[in-house]
This record gives structure tokens, C-alpha cells and sequence, in this order.
């Protein structure tokens, strides 16, 4: 989130960059991931940054930044959850997950919840087919989910 | 059923003990290796009659071979371990529950060809995967097995890991390079073919994780023994992905002469009380769906054929007759519509046009009109789409359909 961007944060950025930068274009997408890891999205400034440290024309951050599905050019929650919804999931009952995932959040798939901590997104295949239905918190892996457990998916906040 | 191979060490072993690794025969095949001329290797892998297990079934020996003969320096090896396919799960359990066999085998490859370098790219969705390939990377690099002077030989060989960004697309080979060189994740035209000008612009092998699985057991046990499994035209062992409408979803092992009824009934446990077989996804979304009338053809290419499928991944998605086709097809479609790269036009606009059309189609019905729309974009789709994306993008909904009019 924007707002945690503290001077510590800053530093790690730098070292991120300056690490990557011998690397040039080759380093762009593991540099976006790492710094993206520390700051939730990339804002202009952190693509700027990046383009600066790595020698990357800026209209070409951008060009990978808006490629990938898990980089973001907004601001989303510090939690993303993402709900497979592709065939082997739907089949054994994604939407009721998804459904319930909605209404306990009180936003929709492809939003991020009011106070800023919660983004929803509905994902194609993760490749958890045997644990169908499958649910993403962040990097935590859970299936087959239930939809009146979705509750304790979410972390203590 | 025959003893296991590929899943040999997957869920009995420690995945991140190297001594684990090496007491169930582990890195065997890389000193064996490295005793060998790099042309008995390739003639190895050659004999054996591997193919790729990522969906093209190429030859892996005529790969290595062609890598090999090329008098350029550096060159790579690349692991595709993107694995995006819809319905397809059997690499992340391979890296997960082995990974220092994806690392021996690289290394392997490494010394056939002549490169220095290789580079697993991985699933950004899978960071278990990725946990554990760089504890298994580091670790035998600690061990020697990676490294300048591979076992006191003259071959030097390191293995970087790249994770992707969640782009399906990235899975197709050129489109996977262009990824790991920085750039947006759109394939290349080809020729020239990655053997020739891959990654960097360099030859490069490019291998599916679980076509790697299988080097080290034909390192060691020789083609014979991997011919010795399955039919003559699809020799070995393969994964299959069950999952759908069945009672044990999971990722077995079987030689190509399976049939689809085994995978089902057998293994998977078959469908929940009460439930038939409508359709099955065989290949993943880039495949096709048969009916139960192809229940009992066996799980290869040329079998699949016949029934208007091909193997793909391996992915087996079963459909049971309680669900609408409709919900199966228009995923489907959105899944093409939404991970098309744009960089062709047939592809681009097909995948959306096919997305829109079922989704107009489903409320008011198929019309003669929609039909052949749909066949002129199938068509224009297969012929002249840059990469496999758009050229797969119709073959599951084509066929689904039949399922579709069969109920209405």
C-alpha cells in the first residue's frame, strides 16, 4: 500500500534496483517482482525508479508491468484473494465459493474491499485441480474449500 | 500396473533431503552421464523415443541433437515449468515432490549440448514450487552437482530460476523467452526454431518438466527399459491430470495404452453415486472433449486421434451429466478471450468474437448464422495464429458443442 512506504521501504527498493541493475533488461520482471513484494503495486514512481536503475526505456516497464495478471499498476489489499474459477473448479462448485467470498467481504470479484486490505479476483487455472474448489490467500494454498468455511480463509486482522 | 517412475519419489521421500535424493538413486544418471560422450547421451535419449510432455510430443532426442550440432557458444537450456494449462497439475507435483530430479536432469542436457546455463521458469501461481527448486538448486550446488567442474569433470554447468507473472501465454516456448529477456510475453515468429535462435538468440533446448523427469531413468536404466512400457508409438511413462467429476482427483502414472475408462474408474475412483459421463475434456482448453462412446481409447495420440482428440498435457477434466455444457464452454472461451497476448489478429479478435458469440448464443440459442461465424473464425484461428494459443482456442469449444446440441 502507498501509504506503508516508509523510508525503510525506500532502502529495500534501492537495493532491490541496484542488485537487478547489472542485469539490465533481463533483470526487469524478477526486479518488478521483488519490489512489488515489498511495496503491494507499482506506482509510476517505483516504475520510474526502476527504468532509472535498470536502464529500461519507461514505456517499456510499463509494456511488462501491464502484460502480467500478478503485477498491478494500482493499489490492491496487503491480502489478495484469488478464487480458481476455470473448468475443474467450477465443476465441483467454485461460483458457491466465490458467491460466498462476496458476501462476506461485501465487494465483488475485481474489487478491493473499502478499507483497503482485501482484494478479490477470480483466476485463471491455478493448477490445483485435485484440490478443487481452490482459493489463494496470497501466497497460502487452500482446497478443496467449502462455502461456509470461507470465513477462516482470511487472515486475523 | 507397472512400478513407478516419474512419481517414483513424490510423496515418500523428503522433496528437499538430498541425501533422500541420492539414497532412492539420485544424480546416478549425471555421473554415468559425465563418464559418456555427449553423443551417447542424445543417442539415448534418441532411442528411447521420448517425446514432449508438454503437449507438442516433439522428439527430445532430435531436439538435443539439433541444439547440439549448432557451432555457437554460449547455449542454454530452459526449463518450461510455466505450467498454465487448464485441468493440468502434474509439473507442479513433480517439482513439488522431486524437485532435485528436474536439477539432475538439466544438468544432463547441459552436457549433451554443450551449454553452461539453464533456467527454470516457473509458474508464478506456484511459489511452493519455486520455494523448493531453489532449496534443491542451492543445495547441490553446495553438493558439487552444480557448479564449475561438475564431480571433478571438465563440465561446468548453473541453473537460474525465473517465476512468471500469471500469463498463460508465457507457456508458449518463444513467448517464454521473450519473458525471461524482460519483455512482454508475446511469442516469436518461427523459424527460426529455439534450437537454432532461442533464448538470448542463442540455440537453446527448451523442455517440459515432466519430459525432463524422464532423462534420468533413461540415463540409467537405458531405452530398452522405457520402450519396454506402452505402446510402440508412445513408448514410456506418462502423468495424467484426473480431475472434474470424479471420486480422487489427482495425477497418476500409466504407460499410453490406458485407456480413458481406466483413468476414470480405475484410478480416479470414478464418478459420484448416480452420476454419468457427459463429456471429457482430454488435453486441457487447448484440447477437445469426447463423449462417453470414447471411453475406452487408449491415451495417445494416434488412439486420440480417431476420436477427435489429441493427448496434450495429459489433462483429463470429466464432465458429468448434471452440468451444463453452456457454463463448461463459455469458461472456456472467456479463458482463450482473456489470456490472448494481442499480438496476432486472428487470435485477438477470434478469441473475443468466440467469447461473444457463445455468450449471446447461449440466451437466444445457436443459430445457422452463429454456426458459421464460429466455423470461419475455427478456421481462420487454426491457419493463421503466430502460436499455439490461438491456433487450440477453437478445438474445445468445436467440439463441446456437439454436447450442447445433444441436450437442447
Amino acid at each position: 500500500m502507498a501509504d506503508e512506504v516508509v523510508p525503510e521501504a525506500d532502502e529495500r527498493i534501492a537495493s532491490i534496483i541496484s542488485q537487478w541493475a547489472p542485469h539490465g533488461r533481463t533483470g526487469l520482471l524478477p526486479c518488478l517482482q521483488e519490489v512489488q513484494a515489498v511495496t503491494g503495486w507499482l506506482s509510476p514512481e517505483v516504475c520510474r525508479q526502476v527504468a532509472e536503475g535498470l536502464k529500461v526505456p519507461l514505456a517499456d516497464v510499463y509494456g511488462v508491468v501491464t502484460f502480467y495478471s500478478l503485477l498491478y499498476e494500482h493499489p490492491v489489499g496487503q491480502t489478495v484473494i484469488r478464487v480458481c474459477d476455470d473448468v475443474p473448479c467450477y465443476l465441483k462448485g467454485s461460483q458457491d465459493v466465490l458467491r460466498a467470498l462476496e458476501e462476506h467481504l461485501g465487494i465483488r470479484a475485481g474489487e478491493t474491499s473499502a478499507d483497503g486490505r482485501v482484494t478479490l479476483e477470480v483466476h485463471p487455472c491455478l493448477g490445483r485441480c485435485e484440490r478443487a474448489p481452490f482459493v489463494m490467500v496470497n501466497d497460502e494454498e487452500f482446497g478443496p474449500v467449502t462455502p461456509d468455511e470461507v470465513a477462516s480463509l482470511l487472515p486475523d486482522t | 500396473m507397472n512400478e513407478q517412475a516419474l512419481l517414483h519419489r513424490v510423496g515418500r521421500v523428503d522433496p528437499l533431503s538430498l541425501a533422500d535424493y541420492e539414497a532412492t538413486g539420485g544424480f546416478e544418471a549425471l555421473r554415468l552421464a559425465l563418464m559418456w560422450r555427449p553423443e551417447r547421451v542424445i543417442e539415448m535419449v534418441k532411442a528411447s523415443g521420448l517425446v514432449g510432455r508438454g503437449g507438442a510430443a516433439f522428439p527430445t532426442g532430435v531436439k538435443w541433437e539439433a541444439a547440439a550440432r549448432q557451432p555457437v557458444s554460449p547455449k542454454y537450456v530452459v526449463c518450461n515449468a510455466d505450467e498454465s494449462e487448464p485441468g493440468t497439475f502434474k509439473d507442479r507435483v513433480l517439482m513439488e515432490g522431486d524437485p532435485f530430479a528436474l536439477v539432475e536432469a538439466m544438468a544432463i542436457c547441459g552436457y549433451a549440448i554443450g551449454a553452461e546455463k539453464g533456467y527454470i521458469y516457473v509458474r508464478g501461481e506456484y511459489p511452493r514450487a519455486y520455494r523448493y527448486l531453489s532449496e534443491a538448486v542451492a543445495q547441490a550446488r553446495e553438493a558439487g552437482y552444480l557448479g564449475s567442474r561438475i564431480l571433478g569433470s571438465d563440465f561446468s554447468f548453473d541453473i537460474e530460476i525465473r517465476r512468471g507473472a500469471g500469463a498463460y501465454v508465457c507457456g508458449e516456448e518463444t513467448a517464454l523467452f521473450e519473458s525471461i529477456e524482460g519483455k512482454r510475453g508475446t511469442p516469436r515468429q518461427k523459424p527460426p526454431f529455439p534450437t537454432e535462435a532461442g533464448l538470448f538468440g542463442k540455440p537453446t533446448v527448451i523442455n517440459n518438466v515432466e519430459t525432463f523427469a524422464n532423462i534420468p531413468w533413461i540415463v540409467r536404466r537405458g531405452p530398452d527399459w522405457f520402450r519396454s512400457m506402452g505402446p510402440a508409438s508412445a513408448p514410456g511413462p506418462k502423468l495424467f491430470c484426473v480431475s472434474g467429476a470424479v471420486r480422487r482427483p489427482g495425477v497418476y502414472e500409466a504407460p499410453m495404452n490406458v485407456t480413458l475408462r481406466q483413468l476414470i474408474e480405475d484410478f480416479a475412483g470414478g464418478l459420484p453415486d448416480g452420476r454419468r459421463v457427459q463429456a471429457v475434456l482430454v488435453g486441457g482448453a487447448a484440447g477437445a472433449f469426447v463423449g462417453p462412446e470414447a471411453l475406452d481409447t487408449e491415451m495417445n495420440n494416434e488412439s486420440l486421434r480417431q476420436v477427435g482428440a489429441t493427448l496434450g498435457s495429459g489433462a483429463v477434466v470429466v464432465v458429468d451429466d448434471r452440468t451444463d455444457m453452456w457454463d463448461v464452454l463459455l469458461r472456456i472461451a472467456r479463458f482463450f478471450a482473456h489470456e490472448s497476448c494481442g499480438k496476432c489478429y486472428p487470435c485477438q479478435l477470434g478469441t473475443q468474437r468466440q467469447w461473444e458469440i457463445l455468450s449471446q448464443a447461449r440466451e437466444r440459442g445457436l443459430s445457422s448464422g452463429d454456426r458459421e461465424r464460429l466455423a470461419d473464425l475455427w478456421s481462420t484461428m487454426a491457419d493463421a495464429s503466430i502460436c499455439g494459443l490461438g491456433q487450440t482456442a477453437g478445438s474445445a469449444i468445436q467440439s463441446g458443442l456437439r454436447y450442447v446440441n445433444g441436450r437442447a
